[in-house]
């Protein structure tokens, strides 16, 4: 069977005969960065056609169904009605910092991409930080959130920008210490390492009822994070029509929606990545013939699913839940989820110096 | 310690009530057939529509087989109607034995100024008009939206 | 000039103009996010020395805690949207003079130093190796200093919190 990494391998190759190694190594940088970008919009485009389809049939309509066959071409319509329409800055705005605010959130959400593992061997930057790395750029992200809303001069844009900053700065706690649980277990900080460490079983199988909880916090702090229902208080249509990006208009507003869904995208790697052991096919201990039979589906497709997976499980929460008001959101992060994970975390200090887990 | 137990008590609740809502939507997205209620409004509208029987359209002046109403040209109506789309033409006769009488001549209705907040028919003494669940309303010509809604010869319903 | 010295001052210079902007622009919200761009150039530095944790601490802390608070106290005043009056010449005076005297008092250090060669080998700068050497108390060993950093860091928490506190209802 081919591999990704004989794929990438061979691109090697065939320019380093071609090119001097400088100009082999920009290359391949921007193949690369064509990859992903290519990749990552064929993604955002099936998650706001899932998106649409789970709210219908989880509020007993049917979603999209008009453009296409079962409505699969409306995503597409929409994306060709932002770009034609007008990018417009209204006339008191702070013309640099507003045109400025999308592309560091856009340029931010693609960064945390770069340490992702996608399949054996196809990996863009191994470094030993990856984990840290990640929700170290998704920090950033809260900056342009909060230059939209301030260089907007607007009182709601302005409110939404300080809930959004006030939430996404509490939740990175608990949802760094989530990560940190797995990463206290098998030790290492590397995307690469974690995934090796899974190979006879995912961490949230091996890890007992500890890492099962921090999977829990993390889904509801990385849902927090990229300002999702229920958790969107940032924008809360109901009370500030859009929040921060209610002066942006076209492809401005496409740009926030599209890093919405690349955030989206981040967290399910991260979270299938940590807990749901990256690429690594579902294999039980002492069944060898199941064992044999999930090597046979490749890499890509077990990836892939948990990708869709924990999404599901973030959109399933979008659609049932109601959205939380200012101070029940921080009470929640303060008052419950932080301390139970800082308690939990000890946990996992513990049974990993007992050497308890398998 | 017991304060500890009640805040993980409090936890473990919030899980089972979170629960609770989730599995309800999880079963209304496996069961799409089932549960969907939304119209195929422009296929279905001869076939399988289904338009509430209280569903607020437009208001009818209703008659019974013997094209009568129980109208009485109270101008109730008219006066509970806050957009004015209510025009109530009355017109005098003499009865057999010699009284003048007021009697409905043309209910008037506007359907281009109605707003279908049906005060008119909490108003009427007489329950003399209703609201019809039809919704396909528009017409190609605005003076098309001006109707009488009493029957040409129809007259009022004699008390039993 | 290899590809890294390249780099190496397209970063210094990029921190530097941020650094520049952020002192000399007029409103304040600007230099906040100057201030921003100035220390994300810094850890783009410090990956460039293949001292990736240190970067991602840099970009943790200081972009992703204390910026963030920076605009958040900028968006709590009032005014803030306003430009900022001009300077008075005596103060200018004194601004430019203080710098300038910490920049001649510490380039002064750093030419004068001996850097002499140690015999001990370089460690390798991944986490495992950071955190063996953070709780150390060998030679080298950073024990002692994050035992007081933890005090310090306890101290402004209580701080806080007594400030944060309700006073009781006489």
């Amino acid at each position: 069977m081919i591999q990704f990494s004989d794929i990438t391998s061979w691109i090697h190759e065939t320019l380093s005969g071609l090119l001097s190694p400088g100009l082999t190594f920009l290359a391949e940088l921007v193949l690369a960065g064509v990859a992903v970008l290519a990749m990552v919009l064929v993604f955002v485009v099936i998650f706001v056609y899932m998106e649409r389809k789970v709210a219908g049939f989880m509020q007993l309509r049917y979603g999209p169904n008009r453009v296409g066959i079962w409505g699969s071409l409306q995503v597409i319509a929409d994306v060709f009605k932002l770009l034609l329409k007008e990018s417009f800055a209204p006339d008191s705005v702070d013309k640099l910092l507003f045109n400025l605010a999308p592309y560091l959130v856009l340029a931010v959400s693609f960064m945390a991409l770069a340490p992702i593992s996608w399949a054996p061997g196809l990996q863009m930057w191994d470094t030993n930080i990856g984990v840290l790395f990640i929700s170290a750029v998704s920090s950033i992200g809260v900056i342009g959130i909060l230059m939209a809303g301030w260089s907007s001069n607007n009182k709601y844009s302005l409110i939404g920008a300080m809930r959004s900053g006030a939430q996404i700065v509490s939740y990175e706690l608990s949802a760094g210490l989530s990560i940190l649980a797995v990463v206290a277990m098998c030790g290492s900080l590397s995307v690469h390492d974690i995934i090796q460490s899974q190979a006879d079983g995912w961490w949230i199988f091996k890890g007992h009822l500890p890492i099962i909880f921090s999977f829990v916090v993390y889904v509801i702090a990385s849902t927090a994070e990229c300002n999702r229902a229920p958790f969107d208080l940032a924008e809360a249509e109901s009370e500030l029509t859009a929040g921060y990006h209610t002066e942006y208009s076209g492809m401005g507003f496409g740009i926030f929606y599209l890093t919405e869904y690349i955030n989206m995208l981040v967290v399910a790697m991260v979270a299938s990545t940590v807990f749901l052991g990256g690429w690594l096919p579902f294999h039980i201990y002492g069944f060898e013939a199941f064992n044999h039979v999930m090597n046979f589906i490749p890499s890509w497709i077990w990836f892939f699913g948990k990708i869709f997976f924990i999404i599901f499980l973030i959109m399933w929460f979008r659609w049932t839940f109601p959205r939380l008001r200012i101070d029940q959101l921080l009470k929640l992060e303060w008052k419950y989820l932080l301390p139970l994970s800082i308690v939990n975390l000890v946990i996992v200090a513990f049974i990993t110096i007992m050497g308890w887990h398998f | 310690m017991k304060t500890v137990l009640r805040y993980l008590q409090e936890v473990a609740l919030a899980f089972r009530s979170l629960w609770s809502g989730l599995r309800l939507t999880l079963y209304f997205f496996t069961h799409p057939r089932k549960e969907i209620i939304t119209e195929q409004y422009p296929e279905n509208r001869t076939t399988s529509i289904n338009i509430p029987e209280r569903f607020a359209g437009e208001v009818v002046l209703t008659h019974d087989e013997n094209n009568e109403h129980k109208c009485t040209a109270c101008t109730l109506c008219e006066m509970a109607c806050p957009n004015g789309t209510i025009k109530i033409i009355s017109a005098q006769v003499e009865t057999e034995d010699g009284k003048k009488k007021k009697v409905l001549d043309k209910w008037v209705y506007n359907l281009g100024m109605c707003t279908f907040c049906a005060q008119c028919i909490d108003a009427c003494p007489q329950n003399a008009i209703t609201m019809k669940n039809s919704f396909e309303l528009s017409v190609y010509n605005r003076s098309d939206l001006i109707k009488t809604l009493n029957k040409p010869g129809s007259k009022l319903k004699e008390k039993s | 000039m290899s590809a890294s010295t390249i780099i190496f001052y397209i970063l210094a210079a990029l921190t530097l103009t941020f650094g520049a902007l952020t002192v000399f622009s007029r409103k304040i919200f600007r230099a906040a996010v100057f201030l921003l761009l100035s220390l994300i150039c810094i850890a783009g530095i410090y990956i460039l020395m293949e001292m990736d944790f240190v970067a991602a601490l840099q970009i943790v802390i200081y972009v992703g805690g204390i910026v963030v608070l920076i605009i958040f106290s900028i968006f709590l005043t009032q005014k803030a949207g306003e430009r900022l009056p001009s300077r008075l010449p005596k103060r200018l005076l004194w601004a430019i003079l203080l710098p300038v005297a910490g920049l001649a008092f510490s380039s002064w250090v750093i030419f004068n130093h001996p850097f002499a060669q140690t015999g001990t080998a370089p460690i390798e700068p991944t986490v495992h190796n950071i955190g063996l050497q953070l709780l150390n108390y060998d030679q080298y060993g950073y024990v002692l200093p994050f035992e007081a950093v933890s005090i310090l860091l306890l101290a402004s928490l209580v701080g806080s919190i007594i400030i944060a506190m309700k006073k009781k209802q006489q």
